[in-house]
């Protein structure tokens, strides 16, 4: 039993050593959601959020613009990546969100399509 | 006693050229080519001459060298010994006949081990040949998987580049006090810039074949393997001849070792004369 245990502790370790090996595109994907959970928090004050949205945005920017230029990724890129850079507009918000002269939150909502057209077209039913 | 000698000497000759080649291939030096794999991307020309100076440098190059300098001297030898032949008497011819054997032979020895050096050549560049054309092929089907998500991300370098101004101008980024990284970018982005025309604009560019067309330097690969291994079938026919040669010198030795056994025996028809039988010194009496 006691051995059962050991040899899970190694794989455990294993795989958790090799998450910690993250390419350009996790670090992307950590920091996107960090500023979404920021968008989206409803437990901090507007000028907190804005505060911390906008140290997050300047973080996104660089990774975002590492993961561009990264010819790292080139080499037997995964799914993950390939369909990251298909959907460029969600992937790399705050270049979107420049490109479109809006903010990141609104890029993002319109992008994942919680449009204001959309929300009052929306109506309550019950089934 | 001569006999005996003449048959020794006929069995080491044939026997020598048995093992000439099955012996060729030890202690003739080796040839790895030591060009690192970035060495690939130069255009065949340029990569013929850096595998061409590789190989000066090796053993292999030196024994060839060696080799092929033996091989002269005994063509000289053996002419030298030619030149000797007439007017010579029949001890002495013998004796000379004898030495240009034993040149003959020595310089079809060399010239198998210089064939075969010269083939262990050819093949290793071969190889070599072959592996750079299974690395393009390998890479072209790698490119052909990935080129959708390299158009992508073409675009996506497109469209980032294109908001370098934005980034900069938008007061609310305040870029040069907070990002390190973009402010770097920025003057590396432009020192790149300024190296790409640079290139574009090198001679060299145009007729560097394998950053135009791959597929090009394909052909040209495929050409300097075709010429390899038909200077190989050319090196086949010429160690055919050597063949043909060493048979020649073995019919030689042959003739040679017969010339002397009736020599020889010539010389025993005159001792064995039987002096005791009185028509045999006739010819004492009458003369």
């Amino acid at each position: 039993m006691s051995k059962l245990i050991k040899n899970l502790t190694i794989i455990l370790s294993l795989t958790i050593g090799s998450y910690a090996n993250a390419n350009s595109i996790d670090t992307l994907e950590r920091e996107r959601a960090k500023a979404l959970n920021l968008v989206l928090d409803k437990n901090i004050s507007i000028g907190d959020r804005k505060k911390n949205l906008q140290k997050s945005k300047m973080r996104l920017l660089d990774i975002e613009r590492m993961t561009i230029n990264s010819k790292d990724i080139n080499k037997n890129p995964n799914y993950q990546t390939i369909k990251a850079f298909e959907n460029f507009d969600l992937t790399f918000l705050v270049h979107t969100s420049l490109e479109k002269g809006k903010s990141l939150s609104i890029t993002w909502l319109e992008e994942i399509g919680l449009t204001t057209e959309n929300l009052m077209n929306t109506r309550i039913i019950r089934k | 006693m001569k006999n005996t000698n003449i048959k020794l000497f006929l069995i080491i000759l044939s026997g020598s050229f048995y093992s000439v080649s099955s012996l060729a291939n030890n202690n003739m030096g080796e040839w790895k080519p030591q060009i690192v794999e970035k060495m690939y991307i130069l255009p065949p020309k340029h990569l013929n001459k850096v595998l061409n100076n590789d190989f000066n440098k090796s053993l292999l190059a030196l024994n060839l060298q060696n080799t092929d300098n033996k091989i002269k001297n005994k063509i000289q030898k053996i002419s030298e010994l030619n030149s000797l032949l007439p007017g010579t008497s029949n001890e002495e011819s013998l004796e000379i006949k004898h030495q240009i054997i034993i040149n003959k032979k020595n310089y079809i020895k060399d010239m198998n081990d210089f064939l075969i050096m010269k083939k262990q050549k050819l093949n290793t560049k071969k190889i070599f040949f072959q592996k750079i054309q299974k690395n393009i092929k390998t890479n072209s089907l790698i490119s052909k998987a990935s080129t959708k998500f390299l158009n992508n991300k073409n675009i996506a370098m497109k469209r980032a580049e294109k908001l370098n101004f934005k980034i900069i101008e938008n007061s609310s980024y305040n870029v040069s006090k907070q990002s390190k990284y973009f402010e770097q970018y920025q003057v590396n982005k432009d020192a790149m810039r300024k190296l790409k025309l640079a290139i574009e604009k090198h001679p060299m560019s145009n007729k560097n074949i394998l950053s135009n067309d791959p597929k090009n330097k394909m052909e040209a690969i495929r050409n300097y393997v075709h010429n390899i291994e038909t200077e190989i079938a050319v090196l086949d026919m010429k160690e055919q001849m050597i063949h043909y040669m060493a048979k020649i010198v073995v019919l030689d030795a042959m003739s040679l070792a017969e010339n002397i056994s009736l020599a020889s025996e010539n010389e025993k028809d005159i001792i064995s004369t039987n002096f005791n039988d009185p028509v045999n010194i006739i010819s004492i009496f009458t003369n």
